[in-house]
């Protein structure tokens, strides 16, 4: 253990806050989380570790109240609670900061501190005393903020200090950080870690939940390690390596899973070179083939997205150049990439790839509206039928969902809905970010197999996953980015923790 | 207008708030307008037409103070001068049963309450029918003119029927400046601090910054609505009182176009439509500055007919404007530049030195 | 049978029904109200007001709202108006003050779209400035004569029956704006623009030019609706018509239109316009002034936007008592991947939009 530990009696260090006894969340048919029990104690900074899907952001919930547990117990200071909603959480100290801090950006600093709490001195806002306390807790912390500025005019890092600073103004006793690390430089990480350190001294409780491994390595006491649901370890920081906690986390070999690729060499169809947006990703360049399956790997906000978006048209790309069956290619909306014969499967299906209101074979050929119209803009309602009931059978969506409303099916069954989206527009190229983010494995198999399908019938796909596993699996090449750049370039198959290590950074020592 | 803060990036805030410098520009604005009208038109300086323009500012300034409260939690009130109207003609009749030292106080006791009551009702209808404040103050809007029409009774109320304290208010002053100025400054100081100085008002920009925010923290959102409407409300019917002194015989039109006045006088003084930022003050330096250039097309007879386009124009600029700059100023929520050096660390260095470093 | 059972269980279809019961009640206390007279007579009264519902309603389904159309409609009454009377052929008077509704509804959607305005501040500043406007050209004078066409118009009969020519009119557009509405590409394009904005744009919708096309039928018919009013008062004054805008965005939202949009139907909007004309009718014969017609469109308007979300937490709540446990959505980042916490920046709760 770290011997920053403070002084007092090593009982009050170690003493538990608060408690995970067995608990147990299930979504519909998904187990989220299996019988997990873990104990946050005085004082020190605990590493959460584990893939996409393995549970971290339930348990989070969890104990932030969102959500309740459907068996086990939590027990804050010794007595078991019932953590009903997030204002109760709160009452009981677990504060949590997200990767987009909450604040009110007209609002100064030290007012984003007290929201709801404003000091008052016989029943006025006591501006003097709001001011003097904001300067107290950053000096305490040793940060550098002046409390008068409006928060607009500050970056995200200072942000999330503002977020943090006011977990301690709350009295917060146990704070969790979820991948607090991802949109800041390395330079504010180390900020930051200072920061966490003298938290940590001043006896609160840290969860950091983050795929950098080399900061977990770098900042936490004690790492506990999820993995389907279950908690798979849980040891001290410095009795396990990075390649442990990797072997750890990635678990089972690849299974029946994934589906079995055809490898094809086609010829050239897109060629991206030094493409830079300032800011999210720079001098990014590499080339796709027809047929292949091109993976890119990397932990959250190295850029894949605002790549994927740059070449779709949503967002273009400050400089750089593109090439399109050798034909020159500016990405100046998404409607032109359709044209050309891109598609893009995006992250979030909710927000970005459905309209809930509608029923499915509308949104199942929104991408080709325009074909369905007959020449004088009439909506051919019959002809879109046909084209669903064919859409569906390619992705394997039964017959008896095709005339509901989106909002009603399930999330596999809705993402089913957005591939048979992008499948209508017969793509060259097919862009997936997340495919399988949030829905159950079964149908996790058929999209994966109807993926592989396409690219043996010479579709270049581009496949952007953070599972560490799946991306492996299911890509014919695989590049890695981090924090903007493609960093490394494998050929399949190939290990997990070479592909994490480029990921995160980390590299390894030659095995002796 | 609006923007004016210095856009250095630095950690040490040097600008307290948006407003203050944006204030201050209007002020200049206002000033300078004054002048150069006096300088060259006779008709602006003489003692009347001051004494009109300012009285009439005063009243809109009073309504645009409420209006901007309502604007500063992302609200909006359409219904303010029905509010006005039908404020204006039971505070004129009714107060004149109360005689008296005492008449005085019930008449504007009367006028906040009634007027506390309408906003209420809008209130209620944003908070128990869930619907959005422009849509819910666009049917009280009709229901409160037709009250006023109703409560008029197809006459009006007779300058011979308001008491004279009413009737004698508008020509009044105190230490030699008028009585509406005098209330129009009350009204402003006593919003200011309460927006400044009160969780309330702090709530009110909360709510205005950001909503969700403002709930999860733990902002009671549904009683601060009731409180938003009924202050915008309060301040309606106060100006509802002045306006039967000020214009002596109320009919069933009393108030009409007030809202669109009283919108652009708080946006143009720099209160965002987004929410969130402006002040008490804002409002008044638009009403002052709207109301000096409408005074001043009026003189120069370029059209007494301008005022509704001048408002609608002023409002799409200053929307326009707002937006565009707040854009430009407010910093990108992600990373700014990458640092290219970002030290690739040595696994077995770490596991060899036992874990963190203290930073 | 599942088609019959959603068109009778339908938004519209209860429309229907309150139409019917008004017509029943209405004509059991009066006698007039379905007389071919006071037919004729609520019709000719609420033509303009149809015909700007059917303008504001695409807007509002793609999830803007246009405040401004009778500023646009007084704008370009006047401007026709002031034409005709210094003697300008009616063909062409009619022709710039249409034009001149147009670009009343480009400027709007030019502003909203590609200015990134909100909506709601927008044609509220222009519904002020096109008033305004009309205000600079007229002051206070009216133009009472105009040519027999344009009176003819808006106030005569098809020839041989009883039926209102504007009428005809009135319901041809609608008919087209049905046709736009529910069976073009456009038409599905507003309903995806108007439920998840950015999955439109993602599918590659021209999101732009679907919203700003809105605007320009929305100016456009306003301005239509202004030469109605000319033929039907025959008065063209400034400023005229602004009692309209209530009943007009009533109708939209009584018609099943969501004010956040995505969902309506045109029909919906025509039978909301019909219950709202009858009503006031109904109420008119009764002895209620025409301020009270409108108290009574305003209370309408909150029944039509206020009961379907309090059905829905009246379920809400007693479904939440009987089960135990609260779900709260939103206030979680996802499982490590983007999504701001539920109290993220961009947020449009109740009001201003």
């Amino acid at each position: 253990m770290s011997d920053q530990r403070s002084s007092d009696a090593d009982d009050n260090a170690a003493a538990p806050v608060v408690e995970l006894r067995g608990i147990r969340r299930s979504f519909g048919g998904l187990q989220a989380l299996s019988g997990v029990s873990m104990t946050l104690r005085r004082g020190e900074i605990v590493g959460l570790l584990g893939e996409n899907g393995a549970g971290k952001s339930t348990l989070v919930k969890i104990l932030t109240g969102v959500l309740e547990p459907d068996g086990g117990q939590i027990v804050v200071d010794g007595e078991v609670r019932r953590v009903s909603n997030p204002r109760v959480a709160r009452e009981l100290g677990i504060a949590a900061t997200y990767q987009e801090p909450a604040v009110f950006p007209d609002l100064d600093v030290a007012e984003n501190l007290f929201a709801g709490r404003q000091p008052t001195r016989r029943g006025i806002v006591d501006w003097g005393a709001m001011y003097k306390k904001a300067e107290e807790v950053f000096r305490e912390i040793g940060v550098d903020l002046d409390p008068r500025t409006p928060v607009y005019q500050l970056g995200i890092a200072d942000r999330q200090i503002i977020e943090i600073a006011k977990s301690l103004i709350s009295e917060a006793r146990v704070l969790i950080l979820d991948e607090p690390t991802s949109v800041l430089s390395s330079r504010e990480v180390d900020s930051l870690f200072v920061l966490l350190n003298s938290l940590r001294d001043r006896g609160i409780s840290l969860v950091f939940v983050s795929h950098k491994l080399d900061e977990v390595k770098a900042i936490t006491d004690r790492v506990v390690v999820l993995r389907d649901g279950t908690l798979v370890a849980e040891k001290p920081t410095s009795d396990v390596s990075v390649s442990e906690l990797v072997q750890m986390m990635c678990g089972r070999a690849i299974g029946d899973l994934y589906p079995s690729l055809t490898r094809v060499a086609g010829d050239t169809i897109l060629e991206v070179e030094n493409l830079t947006r300032r800011g999210y990703f720079q001098n990014v360049s590499f080339s796709l083939r027809r047929g292949e399956i091109l993976g890119l790997a990397g932990l959250v906000g190295a850029g894949r997205t605002e790549l994927a978006e740059a070449i779709f048209g949503i967002s273009p790309p400050d400089s750089g150049s593109m090439t399109l069956d050798g034909i020159p290619y500016t990405a100046v909306s998404p409607r032109h990439a359709v044209r050309v014969g891109i598609a893009y499967l995006p992250e979030d299906r909710l927000s970005n790839g459905l309209v809930m209101g509608m029923r499915v074979p509308f949104n199942m050929t929104m991408t080709v509206w325009s074909r369905i119209a007959n020449r004088f803009g009439r909506f051919r309602t019959r002809v879109m039928y046909r084209q669903s009931a064919q859409l569906a059978e390619r992705v394997q969506l039964q017959a008896g969902r095709l005339n509901q409303l989106t909002s009603s099916l399930s999330g596999g069954n809705q993402q089913k809905v957005v591939l048979g989206k992008w499948l209508a527009t017969e793509p060259r190229i097919l862009i997936l970010d997340e495919p399988t983010h949030g829905i159950d494995v079964g149908t996790k198999a058929e999209v994966l197999g109807i993926v592989a399908e396409l690219a043996a019938s010479g579709v270049a796909v581009i496949f952007i996953s953070s599972e560490l596993e799946e991306v492996r699996a299911m890509s014919t090449r695989l590049l890695v980015m981090r924090e903007g750049s493609i960093v490394a370039e494998f050929a399949t198959p190939v290990d997990a923790h070479v592909v994490l290590e480029a990921a995160s950074g980390v590299v390894a020592r030659q095995e002796s | 207008m609006i923007a004016d803060v210095a856009l250095s990036a630095t950690r040490r805030g040097r600008v307290r708030s948006l407003v203050r410098r944006s204030d201050t520009a209007l002020i200049g604005l206002i000033v300078l307008i004054t002048l150069v009208a006096t300088a060259t038109l006779s008709d602006f300086r003489t003692l009347s037409n001051i004494n009109n323009l300012l009285n009439t500012t005063a009243l809109i300034a009073i309504v645009a103070i409420g209006e901007a409260v309502v604007i500063l939690a992302r609200q909006i009130d359409l219904s303010v001068g029905a509010i006005l109207g039908i404020c204006a003609y039971l505070v004129g009749s009714w107060s004149g049963h109360v005689s008296g030292p005492f008449g005085p106080v019930f008449g504007v006791l009367l006028a906040l309450g009634l007027g506390a009551a309408f906003g209420l009702g809008n209130a209620l209808l944003i908070n128990v029918f869930k619907m959005p404040a422009i849509i819910a103050t666009l049917a009280t809007l009709s229901i409160y003119t037709g009250l006023q029409i109703i409560v008029n009774n197809g006459s009006q109320l007779y300058l011979t029927q308001v008491p004279k304290w009413l009737a004698g208010l508008r020509g009044n002053a105190w230490f030699g400046i008028g009585t509406f100025i005098w209330i129009a400054v009350i009204c402003l100081i006593v919003v200011t601090f309460i927006l400044r100085r009160t969780r309330f008002g702090r709530d009110i920009y909360a709510l205005g910054s950001n909503p969700d925010a403002a709930v999860y923290l733990g902002v009671k959102i549904r009683v601060r609505t009731y409180q938003i409407f009924a202050l915008c409300g309060a301040l309606a019917g106060l100006g509802g009182l002045l306006y039967t002194s000020q214009f002596g015989n109320v009919d069933a039109t009393a108030g009409n176009g007030m809202n669109l006045t009283v919108i652009a006088a708080a946006v143009v003084g720099g209160v965002s439509l987004f929410g969130g930022a402006g002040t008490a003050l804002s409002a008044v330096l638009g009403a002052l500055l709207l109301g000096e250039i409408q005074n001043i097309l009026e003189l120069t007879r370029i059209s007494i007919f301008a005022e509704q386009t001048l408002q609608g124009a002023a409002i799409v600029i200053a929307v326009a404007v707002y937006a565009v700059v707040s854009r430009r100023l407010r910093r990108p929520v992600r990373r700014e530049a990458f640092l290219s050096d970002h030290p690739t660390l040595d696994t077995a260095a770490i596991d060899a030195a036992g874990g963190a470093s203290n930073g | 049978m599942a088609r019959v059972r959603q068109l009778v269980l339908s938004w519209e279809a209860g429309l229907v029904v309150l139409t019917v019961l008004i017509v029943i009640i209405g004509q059991s206390a009066d006698h007039d109200l379905i007389s071919s007279f006071n037919l004729q007579t609520t019709a000719l009264n609420n033509v303009i007001l149809l015909c700007l519902a059917l303008g504001v309603a695409p807007v509002i389904m793609t999830g803007d709202i246009d405040l401004s159309v009778v500023g646009t409609l007084a704008l370009s009454g006047v401007v026709m108006g002031d034409l005709m009377s210094h003697g300008m052929a009616t063909g062409l008077a009619i022709a710039i003050g249409l034009v001149i509704a147009l670009i009343c509804g480009l400027i709007n959607g030019l502003l909203v779209v590609l200015f990134d305005l909100p909506a709601l501040a927008v044609t509220l500043g222009t519904m002020g400035a096109y008033t305004g406007i009309s205000f600079l050209i007229l002051g206070g004078l009216a133009i009472t004569t105009f040519p027999n066409s344009v009176v003819s118009l808006g106030s005569s009969n098809l020839t041989g029956t009883q039926i209102p020519f504007c009428v005809v009119v009135v319901l041809v557009i609608a008919a087209i704006m049905a046709y736009l509405v529910h069976f073009t590409t456009w038409g599905k394009s507003l309903f995806a623009v108007g439920g998840n904005r950015k999955a439109a744009l993602f599918s590659g919708i021209a999101v732009n030019r679907v919203r700003i096309i809105t605007f320009v039928i929305s100016g456009f018919l306003a301005g239509f609706a202004g030469l109605l009013f000319l033929g039907n008062y025959e008065t063209a004054q400034a400023g005229m018509g602004a009692s309209e805008l209530l009943p007009a965005i009533t109708a939209v939202i009584l018609g099943g239109v969501s004010a956040y949009g995505g969902t309506g139907t045109i029909p919906g909007v025509v039978i909301a316009a019909v219950l709202l004309a009858l009503l006031q009718s109904a109420l008119g014969l009764h002895g209620f002034s025409g301020q009270g017609q409108t108290m009574a469109v305003g209370f309408l308007l909150i029944i039509a936007i206020g009961a379907p979300p309090l059905a829905r937490s009246a379920r809400d709540w007693s479904r939440r008592r009987r089960a135990g446990v609260v779900e709260i959505a939103s206030a979680g980042a996802g499982e490590s991947k983007g999504g701001s916490a539920g109290s993220g920046e961009a947020v449009r709760s109740t009001a201003v939009n």
